[in-house]
């Protein structure tokens, strides 16, 4: 990957001298010898490549101008996914970022909303704070436990008073997401979003639902969708996660709702053409992936009691409900997340370093049971026994 | 009895040729958000360096294209910027640069050609003393092909006017290059030339050249990693687009020697049409592969009368109700769907304005 050579003394690695990329650690050795020519992506679900089948079903999807009019094949894919979910209408979107942009706008379409949603949540820390730089929504977080919900008697503490005063903004909509991705993919219990449901209803709420990987809570929890989302207004669902889709994401909601995102949508600039070529790769998706999604957990599952037997590394593996595995390591300032990955990546093995000594790993169908035994390897070489002598 | 189906709302309308559909198949691809699409970084390569510009980057649509030139540009609260009140942006993209971006539009007349009166647009910068009451120019939009004029071109000289203007102030200028191939087509002037006094250009590749989806942005490297965040937070940094730039980098290849057949088609059309009684078309002003047909007060044909024909003959327009009927031209029209629009329109108009005859 970095145009080197070398092989395992069945010591831990470092990389070369002129790289500044591993600090100084004595017992990190390197011996140059034979070539990687294997890559584990383990980044994200997100690079997934389309399938044969997916190829297949782009070139000769049926397609139309879909701002003109409608693409045959859009009108397919949106009423499938409206029926999975359990509502009235869908349209399909360029990305889950403007998926949950358009629905937090149409929701709160008056100058002056609030919204209620996870400190750890992907809308607040990964979407560029478009809610409030685009849509002028002002946001109010909760915190996020470990499991991933909001505590319920909080979230109603983060209402603002209905009677309106001067100083405040108008609550408008409640934000979940399921699976919640930074506390680690974990599945919202189905009874917490009826509450969640309730409380917003028994205020005058809105509640959205940030369903990037909706599919894999319900895998896991062995729920249909529709039952999952039940409670919510609007949901949004990615195509191009572990179902595999290059591109896309799907919103869904009432006829009303969906009218004025279709509208948004033009505004921001997602309105495409004959975008049937991209829902045909999703309506494959939708058809051979959701069941795989359980391989994905389990292999989840199987790396990470794997990478927690390593003395060094420590993996809740019980927190692992999903595809999304963290892996803490000590807490070696000369050694943490972000050298750590550059070294797996030198093994080809690519992972984010999620915080200064946390690496997340993301299965998905497109990792074998070799890469898998692969990557537990290069971990292990890694973190293992330490030699002291330099090669 | 309709026997056929011409589609002349736009050219937005083509679909992907069977050379595109096998190259969007076949594509190499990759995350384009977590590092880069492998066929994405081709297209904007080759687009960058077509525009002679630094570099470019592929976006869904030309709407967000636009938005993220204007909201780049006029990066600071209060800005302003001058452009048609018959242009694309002001005209066709829900406002965005304002409700979304936070800029405030200032109008200039669209002349019959296109441009806007160089004086017009000196006169609407605002001037800095006036800063307690205005806000502050920072750029001046074009657009070529300009469409609500009738696809009329914007010459080399006239863009390095407004360029020469905009340098003077101290603004950015940014084409709307929606159509600039077909420009440089009727012009028989290159890309690079027609855009070199721009700031950024954003191109269309979904509509004359025929890709199913798409737009490119070109500028400086700067202003292009700043579009990428853009892009980004407008929710439009999509995964494995090399599927689309596949089919783009095809269109560029194919679709583009094309353009002047579209043109000659329309003249066609235009020409023909100009023959019938109660219809009027300014024929020296169908410069690419756009028509707009009016009809003579007292003829007794109305736009809305025609449409209804029109569709009937299984030629589809854009519904409406503009008095003017636009048709646009694109490479699935073949010559013998000109020639079919003709006689359809030839009955229609003898009908209406015969109605005893029949």
């Amino acid at each position: 990957m970095l145009g080197l050579a070398w092989s395992f003394t069945g010591s831990p690695i470092s990389a070369p001298k002129h790289e500044s990329t591993v600090s100084g650690n004595p017992a990190l050795c390197i011996k140059m010898v034979t070539p990687v020519i294997r890559t584990v992506d383990l980044r994200s679900d997100t690079v997934t490549k389309p399938t044969e089948s997916m190829r297949s079903a782009m070139a000769n999807a049926e397609v139309d101008d879909d701002v003109l009019g409608s693409d045959p094949t859009a009108v397919l894919l949106e009423r499938e996914v409206a029926e999975i979910a359990g509502k009235e209408a869908a349209m399909f979107v360029p990305s889950g970022t403007m998926g949950n942009l358009i629905s937090v706008l149409v929701h709160c379409d008056e100058r002056g909303s609030e919204v209620i949603l996870g400190d750890d949540s992907h809308i607040h820390i990964y979407e560029n704070g478009g809610v409030s730089s685009l849509g002028g929504v002002h946001p109010r977080t909760v915190k996020n436990e470990e499991d991933g919900t909001m505590e319920i008697s909080s979230i109603e503490a983060a209402m603002r008073s209905p009677k309106g005063d001067l100083h405040y903004p108008v609550t408008k909509l409640i934000c979940l997401e399921n699976t919640q991705a930074n506390c680690g993919g974990k599945c919202l219990p189905i009874e917490y979003i009826d509450k969640v449901g309730e409380l917003a209803k028994k205020h005058g709420l809105k509640l959205h639902i940030d369903g990037a990987r909706i599919f894999n809570a319900s895998v896991a929890l062995g729920v249909p969708v529709k039952r999952i989302v039940q409670a919510a207004d609007s949901v949004s669902i990615c195509l191009s996660k572990g179902i595999g889709a290059p591109v896309g994401s799907v919103i869904v909601g009432s006829k009303s709702f969906i009218t004025k995102a279709r509208w948004l949508r033009k505004t921001l600039g997602g309105g495409m053409r004959q975008i049937g070529v991209l829902c045909a790769a999703a309506l494959v998706a939708l058809r051979d992936n959701v069941a795989k999604l359980d391989d994905d957990h389990k292999k989840a599952k199987i790396l990470a009691e794997g990478l927690n037997r390593i003395e060094r590394l420590r993996v809740n593996v019980a927190a692992v409900e999903t595809n999304i595995i963290y892996v803490d390591l000590p807490k070696d300032p000369k050694f943490g997340a972000e050298d750590a990955c550059k070294s797996l990546e030198v093994l080809g093995v690519l992972v984010i370093p999620q915080t200064t000594f946390r690496i997340r790993i993301v299965l998905h169908h497109q990792i074998s049971d070799s890469d898998l035994e692969y990557a537990l390897s290069c971990f292990e070489k890694l973190f293992s026994s330490v030699p002291e002598e330099k090669v | 009895m309709v026997v056929r189906s011409v589609d002349l709302r736009s050219d937005t309308v083509t679909r992907p040729t069977d050379a595109m559909r096998e190259a969007m198949a076949s594509a190499e691809v990759d995350d384009d958000i977590l590092g880069y699409d492998p066929t994405a970084r081709h297209l904007e390569e080759e687009m960058a360096k077509m525009m002679g510009k630094e570099a470019a980057l592929f976006v869904p649509s030309g709407t967000m294209a636009n938005l993220i030139c204007v909201m780049v540009h006029c990066e600071v609260r209060g800005s302003e910027v001058i452009l048609g009140d018959n242009s694309h942006i002001h005209v066709y993209e829900n406002g965005g640069i304002s409700t979304i971006g936070g800029v405030h539009p200032k109008t200039i007349k669209n002349e019959e050609d296109g441009t806007m009166d160089l004086e017009a647009i000196e006169a609407a910068i605002r001037d800095p003393k006036g800063s307690t009451f205005y806000p502050s120019t920072r750029l001046i939009c074009l657009e070529n092909t300009h469409a609500n004029s009738g696809g009329r071109c914007l010459s080399a000289e006239y863009t390095d006017s407004v360029g020469e203007i905009a340098k003077r102030h101290g603004l950015k200028l940014h084409i709307d290059g929606a159509r600039l191939f077909n420009a440089s087509i009727a012009l028989g002037v290159p890309v690079n030339r027609l855009v070199e006094a721009a700031d950024s250009v954003s191109v269309c590749l979904s509509k004359g050249l025929g890709a199913p989806v798409g737009t490119v942005i070109v500028g400086s490297s700067g202003f292009i990693e700043k579009a990428k965040r853009l892009r980004k937070t407008l929710g439009g940094g999509m995964r494995q687009i090399g599927v689309l730039c596949a089919a783009a980098l095809v269109a560029l290849q194919e679709n583009l020697p094309k353009l002047q057949f579209d043109h000659k088609k329309a003249k066609l059309l235009a020409e023909g049409l100009n023959q019938m009684k109660g219809i009027r078309i300014n024929v020296a002003a169908v410069e690419t592969n756009m028509i707009f047909m009016d009809m003579e007060d007292g003829s007794r044909l109305t736009a809305e009368k025609l449409r209804k024909c029109l569709t009937e003959c299984g030629i589809l327009v854009l519904p409406g109700n503009s008095p003017r009927i636009r048709m646009v031209v694109h490479h699935q029209i073949t010559t013998s769907d000109v020639h079919y629009t003709l006689s359809c329109l030839q009955q229609a108009v003898q009908m209406i304005q015969e109605p005893s005859l029949n």
